[in-house]
């Protein structure tokens, strides 16, 4: 319950800050998504259901914010919170290069899947803008990764004892 | 293996208070547990999408939503000013000293250009006297035409979404298709309203297309368009028999005179900089690239003009 409550709030102003500060600035060409390297931190730390609730609630919140198309930003960032939430639980949530890959390759897969929604929904597809600030954007994500990380662990430390343990088969 | 073995020994030293049975079970609930969780966020995800793609239905809930996150990002932005304003003086210091050498030359140039065009001026103003002559609204020649509401900006565009939100709606009198620009020049026009926010949408979003002309070739008239890449626009429609060159100013055109669908814009806002000029054998008009005047990646505050004469509210 405290972990939901801090989350929340986390996630609040990860969002208030993605919209009026980050959203807009580009440097370099590509701009940093600080909502997706919280929710990523949050699901490495806390798992796939935990990631999934996590990446919905701040999607819904940013598409708001943004006056857009609600459940766009939710429907990637669930998706997102919940492979990395397993990512986290299964294979290597100890391991420093956790978060690093983590962000890497979901910044890159986030960026294909939201072009590709909105190509399903009809609507414009900056292919071009997008893929020449994909690696700003990854760079950015990456610099960001290390602190941001560093303080959701210590928000949220890690509870691998009990759901690692459902992972042993004890054989007869 | 004994018979009497312990889970302790399985997990490698941490005691496990669960038989193997309960704990496989406990996996099984645990992965359906998820697969609902998420399945569930997967499915609202959609239904959302879909509800607010197809229809106004979640409009109000949205409007009372960014009503409620609007003092948390005036509050964000008050706090990320100066660190903004540090960004754009250190950027723009160094962009000054270039531009100065290119500025002092135009000035003499233009000065006495203003020379020449002071006098056409008065001469203008006599003959449309003489002729009765009647004008669609320009601005700022018309500014009286208009209440300008000045209004933050609360969020930024991104490079999927070209539109803005500000911090004024209906409760300061703004409509849907009232034109907002800032001193350097046109923005676009808004697009949707709440109470006290708006949704702007830029031209340089994809749907947008503004009515323009060169300043210089009155007769260049064409559509303004987003162009490639995402910053800057196109000029299109634009008869290769018209002398348009780089460094034109590109302007709002405003209404033809008397036209059923008069355009929202008001003429002589300006937009932009003509930055390329060209034409080939296939196409029937030229290609001309413009820089806007405004950076629209970085606005703080924009001026909305609402027109004073009544019109329906729209939404």
């Amino acid at each position: 319950m405290i972990d939901a409550v801090k989350a929340a709030v986390v996630l609040f102003v990860a969002v208030v800050v993605q919209a009026s500060i980050l959203g807009g600035y580009s440097p370099l060409g590509g701009p940093a998504d600080l909502l997706l390297v919280v929710v990523l931190s949050l699901a490495l730390l806390r798992g796939a259901v935990f990631g999934a609730v996590a990446g919905f609630g701040a999607g819904l919140l940013l598409d708001v914010a943004n006056l857009s198309t609600l459940g766009f930003t939710s429907l990637l960032l669930t998706i997102a919170g919940f492979w990395i939430g397993r990512y986290g639980e299964t294979t290597a949530r100890d391991r420093f290069h956790a978060p690093y890959v983590s962000v890497l390759v979901v910044t890159v897969l986030y960026a294909f899947c939201a072009l590709a929604l909105r190509f399903v929904l009809g609507e414009r597809v900056p292919a071009h803008a997008v893929l020449t600030g994909l690696p700003a954007g990854v760079l950015w994500n990456l610099i960001l990764t290390w602190p941001i990380y560093g303080v959701i662990r210590r928000l949220f430390p890690p509870v691998d004892a009990f759901d690692r343990t459902y992972d042993v088969r004890l054989l007869a | 293996m004994p018979r009497n073995r312990t889970a302790r020994v399985a997990v490698l030293g941490s005691p496990v208070q669960r038989s193997a049975t309960s704990g496989s079970s406990s996996a099984r609930s645990s992965a359906f547990r998820r697969r609902v969780v998420v399945g569930f966020l997967i499915v609202a995800s959609l239904v959302l999408l879909t509800v607010s793609f197809r229809s106004n239905a979640l409009d109000g809930i949205e409007g009372a939503g960014v009503s409620v996150l609007r003092p948390f990002e005036i509050a964000a932005n008050r706090v990320a000013a100066p660190f903004r304003d540090a960004t754009t003086w250190t950027r723009g210091l160094f962009r000054a000293k270039s531009q100065n050498r290119v500025l002092t030359r135009k000035v003499e140039e233009l000065n006495r250009e203003v020379a020449g065009y002071k006098a056409a001026r008065a001469a203008n103003a006599y003959l449309e006297r003489l002729l009765q002559y009647e004008r669609a609204p320009s601005f700022p020649q018309d500014a009286n035409r208009y209440n300008q509401v000045a209004a933050q900006v609360l969020t930024s565009p991104t490079v999927f979404d070209q539109t803005i939100t500000i911090a004024a709606g209906s409760n300061r009198s703004i409509a849907v298709q009232d034109v907002v620009i800032t001193a350097d020049g046109l923005v676009g026009q808004v697009t949707k309203v709440e109470g006290d926010v708006s949704r702007v949408m830029l031209i340089t979003d994809p749907d947008s297309a503004v009515r323009a002309v060169d300043e210089r070739e009155q007769s260049a008239i064409g559509i303004l368009e987003p162009g490639s890449p995402g910053d800057t626009l196109s000029l299109t429609s634009v008869g290769k028999d018209k002398t348009v060159e780089t460094g034109d100013t590109i302007v709002t055109a405003g209404s033809p005179g008397g036209g059923k669908l008069p355009s929202i814009f008001p003429a002589n806002i300006p937009i932009g900089a003509v930055t390329f000029v060209g034409q080939n054998e296939t196409d029937i008009y030229k290609e001309i690239q413009v820089q806007p005047f405004v950076d629209l990646s970085s606005l703080h505050s924009v001026l909305v003009l609402v027109p004073k004469a009544t019109k329906p509210a729209k939404k």
